[in-house]
């Protein structure tokens, strides 16, 4: 029970961990929150689902294509709406509704375009079930747990051993003195948020087949992510990593042990109570005090 | 010799608030030029603007770099064209490493191998920042983080290099020590342009300086000349 449990708590957390990701590279580059985040997984699990079941491409290429479609909406998004704002010099409260605005709009769309029903993402490889030392679980559970943490780990590398990556971290530390370095900052958060949609429509990809594909997937599984980027320290990669992480554990061990009604309100709860006790969160990042 | 930055009848707006009045100043290659002021004169206005890191829509007149304006571009373009900046309080990256903040100072350069070289002769002029190489930014003491941040502008390898205060919150030893590289780095052939509070250590160390004040350029002379006015001395040196 515990090593499935485990396991299980694990998968959903990678999935947590890739959205938490999205927020505090978005948070980290601009200081906002945008509560379109979540819509990225929604958009990105049609997206897969019209790549791979309705135009029947291969997975790995239905992949790398969601991948770049939520890449080049993410960039819109940016340039289009948050930065045409922010060249009004608008409150940034306005900017965080706009998201919400957004939000709503593609929840509007996937459903005009594709209905209310929930979609079956078709099976993605051809053993339905993997046993791996015991534990038994649907092959794309595993493929979703490998893929988020090799994903993160990627993150990671671009992030802190390449020199654009360097770069991109240096224009959200100090986009004055970046720019004076040659960085340009506009395109370097236009491409944090890029990767942010990306990172999310992957975990939308990685969900459909374990879920169901619908309008408001994104939006349920987003919050988790928001709470997962908290509990780790709101603007840290890692932390979102790993308070991700523990809170898909959390709240998978307390649906085993425990009761799988109350699973959602714990994780809420969680995130309140580091509110209040622990802001700064596990990584104790200060983003959040300093403002 | 040829002027490397001319700024022509510029005004700074911050909306309506007209910072900078229509200054006219130059810098000629190879010089080391002072711009002096009480707080809120304009000076940083004056710097940032000529580096893009300002709005540029508040700016009216022209800023020439090598006989081309260049009072539109972003700042990331204008470091392309060879113009660095240390900025007002120094600006270090506090989450890289010494080594990684002078890394992306060489962010344009794309003669790879000789930046390696360039790292070391910073260590090499500033010994107390390869004992810190691989600390963060942010834990540096602020004559270490001067220190980075002009090592930074010379991994550029800049033509013109700009400093905002460099003797900001510095104990005068420090002070002292900023300067003296500072002079090393222009008699080494970088051209330098750098405001300063504390005139008296500006005013013995540049070749010319401008006195700015509420906005505008008030006596532009040789630092030696101005050093002998007596208005430069009563307001600005305090004899
Ligand atoms: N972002 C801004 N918005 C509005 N006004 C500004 C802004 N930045 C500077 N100012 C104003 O422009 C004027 C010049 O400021 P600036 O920072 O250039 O002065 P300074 O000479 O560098 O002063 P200090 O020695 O204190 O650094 C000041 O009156 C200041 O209040
Ligand atoms: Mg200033």
């Amino acid at each position: 029970m515990f090593k499935i449990l485990l396991i299980n708590g694990l998968i959903i957390g990678g999935v947590y961990g890739l959205i938490a990701l999205g927020y505090s590279l978005i948070y980290r580059a601009s200081g906002l929150m945008s509560f379109a985040q979540g819509d990225m997984i929604t958009l990105g699990a049609y997206l897969g689902l019209t790549f791979y079941s309705i135009l029947r491409l291969p997975f790995f290429l239905s992949f790398i294509l969601t991948f770049a479609c939520a890449f080049i909406v993410g960039v819109l998004l940016e340039k289009g709406v948050i930065r045409a704002l922010l060249n009004k010099s608008v409150l940034p409260i306005y900017i965080v509704l706009a998201t919400i605005a957004i939000s709503y709009i593609i929840q509007n769309a996937t459903q005009a375009l594709f209905g209310t029903t929930t979609l079956r993402f078709p099976q993605v490889f051809s053993t339905a079930t993997l046993t791996i030392s015991g534990i038994t679980a649907q092959t794309e559970a595993f493929a979703c747990l490998v893929i988020s943490l090799a994903l993160m780990f990627l993150l990671h590398l671009f992030m802190t051993k390449t020199k654009f990556g360097t770069a991109m971290r240096s224009a959200a530390m100090d986009p004055l003195a970046a720019e004076s370095c040659g960085i340009n900052t506009s395109m370097s958060t236009g491409i944090t948020w890029a990767l942010a949609a990306a990172i999310a429509s992957i975990a939308g990809m990685l969900l459909g087949p374990m879920y169901g594909v619908y309008t408001t997937l994104g939006s349920v599984v987003g919050r988790k992510g928001f709470a997962g980027a908290v509990v780790g320290g709101y603007g840290n990669m890692y932390g979102a990593m790993v308070g991700g992480i523990i809170l898909g554990l959390v709240e998978t061990f307390v649906a085993g042990y425990w009761t799988g009604t109350y699973k959602n309100l714990i994780a809420y709860a969680i995130l309140i109570l580091f509110l209040f006790v622990k802001p700064t969160g596990i990584f104790n990042e200060k983003a959040i005090q300093d403002v | 010799m040829a002027k490397l930055l001319e700024l022509i009848d510029f005004h700074y707006y911050y909306g309506n608030i007209h910072s900078v009045k229509g200054i006219n100043m130059h810098v000629e290659e190879g010089e080391m030029v002072t711009l002096i002021g009480a707080n809120g004169a304009g000076k940083t206005t004056t710097l940032q603007s000529i580096s893009g890191l300002t709005k540029r829509k508040g700016i009216q007149g022209r800023i020439l770099f090598n006989g081309k304006e260049i009072q539109t571009y972003p700042g990331s373009k204008v470091a392309g064209l060879g113009i660095a900046q240390a900025l007002e309080g120094r600006h270090i990256f506090s989450k890289l490493t010494v080594d990684e903040n002078l890394r992306m100072g060489a962010y344009l350069r794309k003669d790879t191998k000789n930046i390696k070289d360039d790292i070391d002769s910073v260590y090499k002029r500033f010994p107390r920042l390869l004992e810190r190489r691989n600390q963060l930014g942010g834990t540096l003491s602020g004559g270490e983080q001067q220190m980075l941040a002009i090592g930074r502008c010379l991994l550029s390898r800049p033509k013109l290099m700009l400093l905002d205060e460099p003797s900001l919150g510095l104990a005068p030893l420090i002070v002292k020590e900023i300067f003296i590289a500072i002079n090393e780095i222009n008699r080494e052939g970088t051209t330098v342009l750098f405001v300063e509070q504390n005139s008296k250590i500006a005013l013995s160390t540049a070749h010319r300086g401008y006195v700015m004040q509420t906005g505008e350029i008030v006596m532009s002379d040789t630092c030696k000349n101005l050093m002998e006015n007596t208005e430069v001395k009563k307001a600005y040196l305090g004899v």
